[in-house]
């Protein structure tokens, strides 16, 4: 099957600039786009925190929120609301995104707006309030079991390298964080030389290149740093139990490659491959014979690192059949490769979301930004096609080869055992 | 959005819309069945689920892994659910394929092979998402909260019942699926890149082979608890509250939709404020409108620490009660604009425009043009929305809580 790139994903335009500060501004221009999105990626997240201030790039997320010294948090609320824009924030192990997919007419607008919120104030008052709501929230994926299993197996496989710092925190290290720290980390982390002002869709380029120049001209660059290194994970097999759980919640993280890596369209294709929802070798040995209840494997591509993620949920009575099974699907699929029909099935999938997904200015907004954010460059929705469809059954078979599922750490969250 | 609508009514009384769309190079659709959790007989709660699973495991001339091998052929993203009223399966794809993958669901729809060998599977995957929705106490607490809102059979748990799936045997089901997959109350959707000549011309062939049957009427009876707590020794209490407003059918409709919108439509709303930015009581705290075609509500989630659930409740409590006594200019102005921004933004989204037709028709039985959404949104002041919650009180909340503790209501 043959995919064709529509006429408007070859309309569109990319645009880049860079300011003396080191902020680099990149645009997809799509005129026929009913809506423009917008976004800064900063490049920090829970690895580049130490131990003691665990957790602060996501509290600071939050922070950024609750406005700047000419600006309360009602009043920024307010401000994006009277747009209507869908707007938001995430923290990763690696890169916190502020967002928001606006009307065309309101860019401008809402875009001035992140720009002030980029410069907060970090009150103190704030900044003890919103400690309660991140330890409600880290509570809040304490009774997520599927996310829990992640976030301790994460935790387990990377062990001491820094992509194990939990985006969270601790209630402890919440607790023990002032805001003082807070800033600290601040002025070293959001220098306009470690962020990307990333927009796609309908909007004006020299319009959204005038604003940045004349809003964040002023921003001081900073020496800012990561410590890179590939990590094949600690291989440590452990069970934790909570007495209100009723099932068995399976994590199993191997390594891969990285989000800089050429592999990386082999590597998701190999995901779907073995642990796609519906259609896979998880799903045709575990799903379909109702042994586990939902599996599937995704590859996530990190800075530097990367790493294949297992989550299986089943009954305790079945948890070592659904073992074994895993264990003889990773071993088959090493030694044995894939075949063609999977492979061209993947990428049918793989292709179809990504032209589903391109279809939306949102869509295109993050790929945009950490295309940027890891490798500098830009890749249109056809790069992204013609890599997909480049993929071969050799390569899949010898990143399999190469990076082995069966080495995987394993993290089980499960009821308390009677014995 | 474009206002172009494409419609035709097939003989046997199935319904065919489609909205094409500028640009796009997808295609979106639906079939609503009339095979919903509320609708199915007495003792079979979850039996939609088991049908929407068995009708995948071989259809036509293809065994289960030749349909499912038919569909990722073709890059199909499937679409299937379970509501209250519908069982829905559909997909979006590149919409060159189109034609083929409509014929595929045609067979899944039609003549789904329903093997004895593969019901206890779907059964059992069934039983499974029951089990762990007690692992899942915040999505529980909010299926919990709609089967003790809704008159029963409406609020009827979309997930099913452990000890009625238990009994289901694979001779019911089919009797199941053959007495409510009903052509005659389908509802098919369309949108994205299409030739509606072609679909419906293909549809018609495929579909009009069948009749229609006689429709099943539901018989509605009483509300469940006003409270009802179940203990869970999770870290929150998951708080579930739902309290009573207008049906989409009513000419009040978008007065309540601003209403809600000001109690909880974006982060400067009334709820957000007063219980997360003030007083630091939650992170997850939200209410949006969720309607039947009977009934609707507005259904509101909050999770917080035992500690501090009951300020949390008795806070949402009064917000809901303080709405009656007065809202702002400013603050119809956002509620406006969040409500036009959402309809545009995901109007460039053929899964969302399938959606959003096929449910205007079951719902109102047409499909609004984003025109008149806009100017009714736009109609809404902030007198006719106050005059709105003067006459419909936000008040007789049924709650539901999940956690280690208890709540006064």
């Amino acid at each position: 099957m043959r995919f064709k790139v529509k006429e408007s994903f070859t309309a569109m335009e990319f645009k880049k600039k860079q300011l003396e500060n080191g902020l680099t501004i990149i645009g997809e221009l799509n005129e026929g786009a009913k809506s423009a999105a917008v976004g800064f990626f900063v490049k920090t997240g829970s690895r580049d925190e130490s131990n003691d201030i665990n957790g602060v790039s996501h509290f600071l997320e939050h922070m950024l929120f609750k406005g700047t010294d000419t600006l309360s948090a009602l009043e920024v609320n307010k401000a994006f609301d009277r747009t209507g824009a869908q707007f938001n924030a995430f923290t990763s192990e690696e890169n916190t995104v502020y967002y928001a997919a606006v009307l065309p007419e309101y860019l401008h607008e809402v875009t001035q707006l992140w720009i002030e919120l980029l410069r907060p104030a970090l009150r103190d008052d704030d900044f003890n309030i919103e400690k309660n709501v991140i330890k409600e929230e880290i509570s809040m994926y304490q009774d997520l079991p599927g996310f829990d299993v992640m976030d301790r197996c994460r935790k387990l496989y990377f062990d001491t390298h820094p992509c194990g710092m939990s985006v969270l925190g601790t209630v402890e290290s919440i607790d023990g964080l002032t805001a003082g720290q807070m800033r600290d980390y601040f002025g070293n982390r959001y220098a306009p030389n470690n962020m990307v002002l990333a927009v796609a869709g309908n909007f004006d380029w020299e319009a959204m290149c005038a604003l940045a120049e004349e809003d964040c001209g002023g921003w001081s660059a900073q020496k800012t740093q990561r410590a890179i290194s590939h990590y094949d994970g600690s291989r440590k097999k452990k069970r934790v139990e909570k007495p209100n759980l009723v099932r068995e919640h399976i994590c199993l993280i191997s390594p891969a490659v990285s989000a800089q890596d050429e592999r990386r369209y082999a590597a998701n294709l190999t995901a779907a491959i073995v642990g796609d929802d519906i259609g896979s070798r998880f799903f045709w040995e575990l799903v379909d014979k109702a042994i586990a209840e939902t599996a599937s494997l995704e590859f996530s591509p990190m800075d530097g690192t990367g790493a294949f993620y297992s989550y299986i949920r089943c009954s305790s009575e079945k948890l070592p059949q659904v073992l074994e099974i895993v264990d003889g699907i990773f071993k088959d699929a090493a030694e044995k490769g894939v075949s063609a029909e999977e492979l061209e099935k993947a990428r049918n999938k793989a292709l179809s979301s990504l032209v589903i997904k391109s279809e939306v200015p949102m869509g295109r907004l993050v790929g945009l930004g950490f295309n940027w954010m890891y490798c500098q460059e830009y890749r249109s929705v056809e790069d992204d096609v013609e890599a997909i469809r480049k993929v071969s059954i050799e390569d899949v078979n010898s990143l399999m080869k190469e990076f082995r599922l069966a080495d995987y750490t394993q993290l089980v969250l499960g009821p308390q055992r009677e014995d | 959005m474009s206002d172009e609508l494409h419609k035709r009514i097939l003989e046997n009384g199935m319904v065919l819309l489609g909205e094409p769309m500028k640009g796009v190079q997808s295609a979106a659709f639906g079939f609503l069945l009339p095979a919903g959790a509320s609708v199915l007989p007495e003792g079979c709660c979850g039996g939609a689920n088991v049908i929407l699973d068995w009708m995948f495991r071989g259809a036509g001339e293809r065994d289960s892994r030749a349909l499912s091998d038919a569909l990722d052929g073709l890059g199909v993203h499937r679409l299937s659910s379970v509501s209250s009223s519908h069982l829905s399966l559909g997909s979006a794809l590149e919409a060159s394929h189109l034609s083929e993958v409509l014929d595929l669901y045609a067979d899944i729809i039609l003549r789904a092979n329903f093997e004895d060998k593969e019901f206890e599977p779907s059964r059992q995957l069934a039983v499974d998402q029951v089990k762990s929705l007690d692992d899942d106490p915040r999505r529980n607490v909010m299926l919990k909260l709609r089967e003790q809102f809704y008159p029963r059979p409406l609020g009827n748990s979309t997930i099913g019942q452990l000890d009625e799936l238990e009994t289901l045997t694979a001779k019911r089901v089919k009797q199941l699926a053959a007495e409510h997959l009903n052509l005659g109350e389908t509802i098919f959707s369309v949108a994205g890149k299409y030739d509606f000549d072609s679909v419906s011309k293909q549809l018609e062939a495929l579909f009009e082979t069948e009749d229609g049957k006689e429709s099943k009427q539901v018989s509605i009876g009483d509300k469940g608890q006003h409270y009802t707590h179940i203990h869970n020794d999770g870290a929150q209490v998951h708080i579930g509250l739902m309290t009573e407003t207008v049906v989409p059918q009513d000419e009040d409709y978008y007065n309540a939709r601003a209403a809600i919108s000001i109690l909880a439509g974006g982060m400067s709303a009334r709820l957000f404020t007063e219980v997360r930015e003030k007083r630091g009581l939650c992170y997850a705290i939200g209410a949006k409108y969720h309607c039947l075609k009977e009934a609707a509500g507005v259904m509101c989630y909050a999770g917080t620490t035992p500690d501090k659930a009951q300020q949390t409740l008795d806070v949402v409590k009064e917000e809901f009660n303080k709405l009656k006594e007065g809202i702002s200019e400013q603050e119809v102005q956002r509620a406006r604009a969040g409500l036009k921004s959402v309809l545009i933004l995901q109007s460039e989204s053929s899964s969302s425009r399938a959606v959003s037709i096929a449910g205007d028709y079951y719902m109102l039985g047409r499909v609004r043009s984003l025109d008149e959404i806009k100017q009714k949104v736009e109609e809404t002041t902030v007198d006719s929305v106050q005059d709105f919650l003067r006459r419909n009180e936000f008040k007789d909340f049924t709650v539901v809580t999940i956690g280690p503790q208890e709540v006064a209501v």
